[in-house]
């Protein structure tokens, strides 16, 4: 048990912290939430719009951001670095359509009216991956290694 | 060996995770209930769904025959405002019902999942926030899917922080001996990320990981399989101008283990390299390069299906490659692309093609077009009575999609050649499917479309199948992304 002392040591302590980390806090203005404008149908050219300024509070070069096909397969170093940005103009929900934990079918199948979107593993993946297995796992580890895999453990137990 | 849990095994039926081993379902009902509740309170609410109705017949030989019906039924959403134009709440899952023969492996004919449900406090200042629940964490580490809360801001200087405390949400492993293990070792999961922004386009970021307090030494019986992570990585980001940027990152895997047998070379900690840098000359022309390089006892760390994904294969896995994309106008776009790999105990394979994206009418009609060449130039044990070459093939894909008025329609055929020799194939060297669909978009608010599907694999010679679709999205959010 914590006696008396010690709790108020550990509560000046802790209330001290959230002062300096207050002091600490950027005053910048947050990026905004929702996208200032409606975007067109399909993917965006971000730097029809963005000139080369870094924004205030996001301090991104928009024009990385072009959702080209590159974009679309290599987004994972964005997402992580600031997915606020992603979601000025995504739903969660959009990003749920390949990334869950466990899916009932795969992207493909389901984004089957979609065929302009990158859905992973369109035809018949199930050939497909025995070679694709051995020539690179950690490619279906991404998605596969730690979730989403109750399938894989019908053969491979 | 393992650590035989008292408790009853239920992470993969219901909403799943830890909710779904150590709370009663009526708990999970009542919480749930009540976020959606909360959504009353919201001003600006938005509500997405998907229903999805399927059905193929499977004839294979050996087996009973069977019809298979499942219905998926997706839900989302979105409600801010709650009360303050700072408070928002997030819901999305899925339910199935199969009316047919179970179309899962268990043999179960329902089951859903609570993909996440959080609520959101956005601070005005410092781009703040704070979230708890179940959401998803993508931090320089991976991607993870926490039940606790998480929070991040902006500091003074250009630095951001962020970090998340919770319980990992669990999924199924192969048997329940191993599932009791690892429930035992993933008990908690928490990390943070520290990153520094420069306003003349640097980003350096690092982050830790772990996944689990305790591993497979610390079992009552111990186990050889550590379900539990340690890892620190690094990322970067340099972007000096809008015409040149890097980015990439570096994982370790820094927990302890059990000492190599005599004689064997102590593993690496490096789990992975993974890095890409882009140069766009002009408005037309852009050129990047990846590199990646895996070590699998360490990125393959934490595996619930350590069988499939062996850390003991000590493997090295390295690629590299490259993308050229050329924007002739707005309208047309195409990507060639090539990458070699090298895996250690496989060997090297190159693949190499191109895809060319194409829209008419301003987007009234999108279409495309790709082919790829993948080359195993000196795979082995792939079979013993296959030459290693075999499992080189190619693959082209084409593609039509037309939306005009409150009509859509869209046909897509991929077809894959495989060597005569691959020993995959069942004598079956062309594969192909090929699906159509139709749409109709009702209301704006409601979109229904039917996909047909045909096509040929080592399976089945000849597969149909259908599928319906009802899409619907209601209230004032103007998020999407579709």
């Amino acid at each position: 048990m914590i006696g008396k002392p010690m709790l108020k040591v550990l509560g000046i302590l802790l209330g001290l912290g959230v002062l300096m980390a207050c002091g600490l806090v950027s005053p910048e203005t947050s990026f905004a939430p929702t996208h200032p404008q409606e975007l067109g149908a399909g993917r965006p050219v971000c730097s029809e719009c963005h000139s080369t300024d870094v924004a205030k509070g996001a301090l991104k070069p928009f024009a990385s951001f072009d959702h080209t096909t590159n974009f679309v397969k290599e987004h994972r170093f964005q997402a992580n670095q600031d997915i606020n940005v992603c979601a000025s103009c995504h739903a969660p929900s959009f990003c749920g359509d390949c990334h869950g934990g466990k899916v009932p079918m795969k992207p493909a199948l389901r984004l089957g009216d979609r065929p302009d979107r990158e859905a992973p593993h369109r035809g018949d993946f199930m050939t497909l991956h025995r070679i694709e297995g051995k020539l690179d796992p950690s490619s279906c580890f991404k998605c596969h290694g730690r979730a989403n895999n109750q399938k894989c453990q019908a053969c491979h137990r | 060996m393992g650590f035989k849990s008292p408790e009853p095994i239920g992470c993969h039926a219901g909403a799943g995770g830890r909710l779904g081993r150590n709370v009663k379902w009526r708990t999970k009902v009542t919480l749930l209930g009540a976020l959606v509740a909360a959504t009353g309170w919201s001003q600006d609410i938005s509500v997405q769904g998907i229903t999805i109705a399927q059905m193929w017949k499977q004839e294979t030989p050996g087996f009973d025959k069977a019809t298979y019906t499942p219905a998926t039924q997706y839900l989302g959403i979105d409600a801010t405002k709650l009360g303050s134009d700072k408070l928002s709440l997030h819901l999305f899952g899925w339910g199935r019902a199969d009316l047919g023969d179970s179309s899962v492996l268990d043999g179960s004919k329902s089951g859903g999942y609570l993909t996440y449900g959080y609520l959101q406090y956005q601070f005005d200042k410092a781009n703040a926030e704070l979230k708890v629940g179940r959401f998803a964490v993508n931090q320089s580490t991976g991607f993870e899917q926490v039940d606790g809360i998480s929070a991040r801001t902006d500091l003074r200087g250009g630095f951001t922080l962020s970090g998340f405390y919770g319980l990992p949400v669990l999924y199924r492993t192969v048997d329940p001996v191993s599932q009791a293990d690892y429930r035992f070792q993933r008990d908690v999961i928490f990390g943070s990320r520290l990153a520094w922004r420069s306003t003349k386009g640097l980003e350096l970021g690092v982050s830790y990981l772990q996944d689990g307090s305790k591993a497979a030494k610390d079992l009552p019986l111990p186990s050889a399989t550590d379900y539990s992570r340690k890892q620190v990585g690094v990322d970067v980001a340099v972007t000096p101008t809008t015409i040149f940027d890097v980015r990439g990152r570096t994982v370790f895997d820094v927990a302890s283990h059990p000492a190599p047998a005599a004689g064997a070379a102590e593993p690496s900690k490096l789990a992975e390299h993974d890095y890409t840098a882009t140069l766009k000359l002009g408005g037309q022309l852009a050129v990047s390069g990846n590199f990646v390089e895996r070590n699998f006892f360490a990125y393959f760390a934490g595996s619930n299906l350590p069988s499939l994904f062996r850390q003991d294969e000590h493997d090295l896995f390295k690629a590299w490659g490259g993308k050229l994309t050329w924007s002739a106008a707005s309208a047309l776009q195409v990507v060639a692309d090539y990458r070699r790999t090298h895996r250690e105990t496989y060997g090297d394979a190159n693949r190499a093609g191109a895809d060319l994206r194409m829209d008419f009418l301003e987007k009234t009609v999108l279409a495309g077009v790709g082919a790829h060449w993948v080359s195993v130039v000196d795979a082995k044990l792939v079979d013993p009575l296959a030459p290693y070459r075999s499992l080189s093939h190619r693959e082209a894909r084409a593609w039509v999609l037309v939306n005009k008025g409150k009509f859509s329609a869209s046909l897509d055929g991929i077809v894959q050649y495989y060597d005569s020799s691959n020993p995959y194939i069942a004598g079956l060297r062309t594969v192909y499917e090929t699906v159509g669909s139709l749409g109709y978009q009702a209301t704006s608010n409601l979109k229904v479309s039917g996909d047909l599907s045909y096509g040929s694999n080592p399976v089945a010679r000849h597969e149909t199948q259908g599928l319906l679709k009802a899409e619907y999205r209601f209230g004032m959010g103007k998020k999407g992304g579709q």
